[in-house]
């Protein structure tokens, strides 16, 4: 019985050693970030395409509402709505930096 | 739309409602309005904004009833359509507010039947603009006697002071009981959603506080006219509770002395919005000046709390207040040329700030 579990300490070391590369490699001194530039430039434009997305939601709802009424041209209104969409654009900014 | 079918949607409901209240009438519209004869405001009319109304109703009626019936139907075009608009929180907060023409067609229903008229006559003085639907005002005015209005409304908010206020009627053969009863139910109810606000600074908290305000004015207005027709009905009957400034006790009291009365008002968080309408109470003792000085006063509460909030609730409610001023000066022109008022008689009786 103590037999197997010594057994099973000396897998668990092993499964652990085995799971920790990075952490070996960090020992070594060639680290790999866990997120790349263009990774972390890749999260930022979607954060910027859902903040867009969200202000255009309202600003839509305002725009076929003020449509509706004939008080604005849909001209107007398709300006006004995807105006919040030049956030995403700027945020492709990131990919080039 | 029903109750929280969807999400609230301020932004659709706002769009509409600023443009809508863009085409009512202005400063101009009355000075020009008040120049002219019946026909002529109904001719005015029809080239603006109540043209579909008009030319429903020109075959029917004529003059100063075809005025009145055309104001009525459009301002129930316009208050369906902004229950129809609104989703969530907001068609909840509306609704409650827009009871109010509940509490008028129910109002008109029992006087109609009161007095014995013809129920389609009851029926063109309708506003269908509340909560009621067609179907359940068809039954109300095809019942013949009070009772019975009274049972069918047992299931409404107003059923129960009916209920009581039945007995008060069977009593005396009074109206008053009746109608005091669907008031006070429809400014109780009104705080019954809105009363609950946690957050200070957000558009429930003022629509409450443009609420609370509306019934003290309420207050303010029946003990004025209390005081003023001598009459002895205790105010404590009359008194709607949650409002902020005075309790029923107090009334009470204040409707004996007005001088003790304006004086409160004036100490009170109002006293700065009512200067102008408490100078006129003072001065030219005129209730009329004063009310519509208190009407105004409501509207520039509107008005000011829907640029605190521009994406919420309280600037439709400013609109449905405005239009309501509205249709309120345009009836007003109209009964007044037909009496035969002079044009500053009018304007004095004209709500415009």
């Amino acid at each position: 019985m103590f037999e197997a579990l010594a057994d099973a300490g000396m897998l668990t070391m092993d499964s652990v050693a085995n799971f920790l590369p990075m952490q070996e490699e960090v020992l070594n001194g060639n680290a790999q970030p866990a997120l790349t530039q263009k990774g972390a430039a890749a999260i930022g434009i979607g954060l910027a395409a859902i903040g867009a997305g969200y202000a255009e939601r309202g600003i839509g709802a305002a725009a076929v509402g003020a449509l509706a009424e004939d008080s604005i041209s849909t001209g107007i209104a398709v300006f006004l709505t995807v105006l919040p969409e030049t956030l995403a654009i700027f945020a492709l900014v990131a990919l080039f930096v | 739309m029903s109750k929280s079918d969807s999400g609230s949607n301020p932004e659709y409901v706002n769009a509409r409602v600023r443009a809508r209240r863009a085409k009512l009438y202005d400063d101009e519209d009355y000075r020009k309005l008040v120049r002219m004869g019946t026909g002529e405001i109904a001719r005015y009319m029809e080239e603006s904004e109540y043209e579909t109304e008009m030319n429903a109703l020109g075959s029917r009626y004529s003059g100063v009833d075809l005025i009145e019936y055309a104001l009525n139907r459009n301002l129930a075009k316009h208050f369906e359509d902004i229950l129809d608009w609104s989703g969530g929180q907001l068609y909840d907060q509306l609704a409650a507010y827009l009871r109010k023409f509940d509490a008028w067609n129910l109002k008109t229903i029992l006087r109609g039947v009161y007095a014995d008229s013809a129920s389609e006559e009851i029926e063109a003085d309708l506003i269908r603009a509340g909560e009621f639907d067609d179907a359940f005002l068809a039954r109300l005015l095809e019942v013949q006697d009070i009772e019975g209005i009274v049972e069918l409304c047992s299931g409404t908010i107003f059923g129960p002071g009916l209920d009581e206020a039945l007995e008060q009627y069977q009593e005396t053969q009074a109206l008053v009981p009746l109608e005091n009863a669907v008031d006070r139910a429809f400014y109780e109810h009104l705080l019954d959603d809105a009363g609950r606000v946690t957050d200070v600074d957000s558009p429930a908290a003022l629509y409450l506080e443009f609420l609370q305000a509306e019934i003290d004015f309420r207050n303010v207005r029946n003990a004025l006219r209390l005081s003023r027709s001598g009459a002895d009905i205790d105010p404590a009957e009359y008194f709607i509770e949650g409002g902020r400034l005075f309790d029923a006790d107090e009334l009470t009291q204040l409707v004996t002395n007005t001088d003790e009365l304006v004086a409160r008002i004036r100490d009170s968080a109002y006293g700065d919005d009512l200067s102008a309408a408490l100078n006129e109470l003072e001065e030219a003792e005129s209730l009329i000046g004063f009310e519509n000085a208190l009407d105004a006063a409501l509207q520039e509460y509107a008005d000011h709390f829907s640029n605190s909030f521009p994406i919420s609730v309280t600037p439709v409610l400013a609109y449905i207040i405005a239009k309501e001023r509205e249709t309120d000066n345009i009836r007003a022109i109209a009964r007044g040329k037909e009496a035969g008022l002079n044009e500053d008689e009018i304007e004095a009786e004209l709500v415009t700030i």
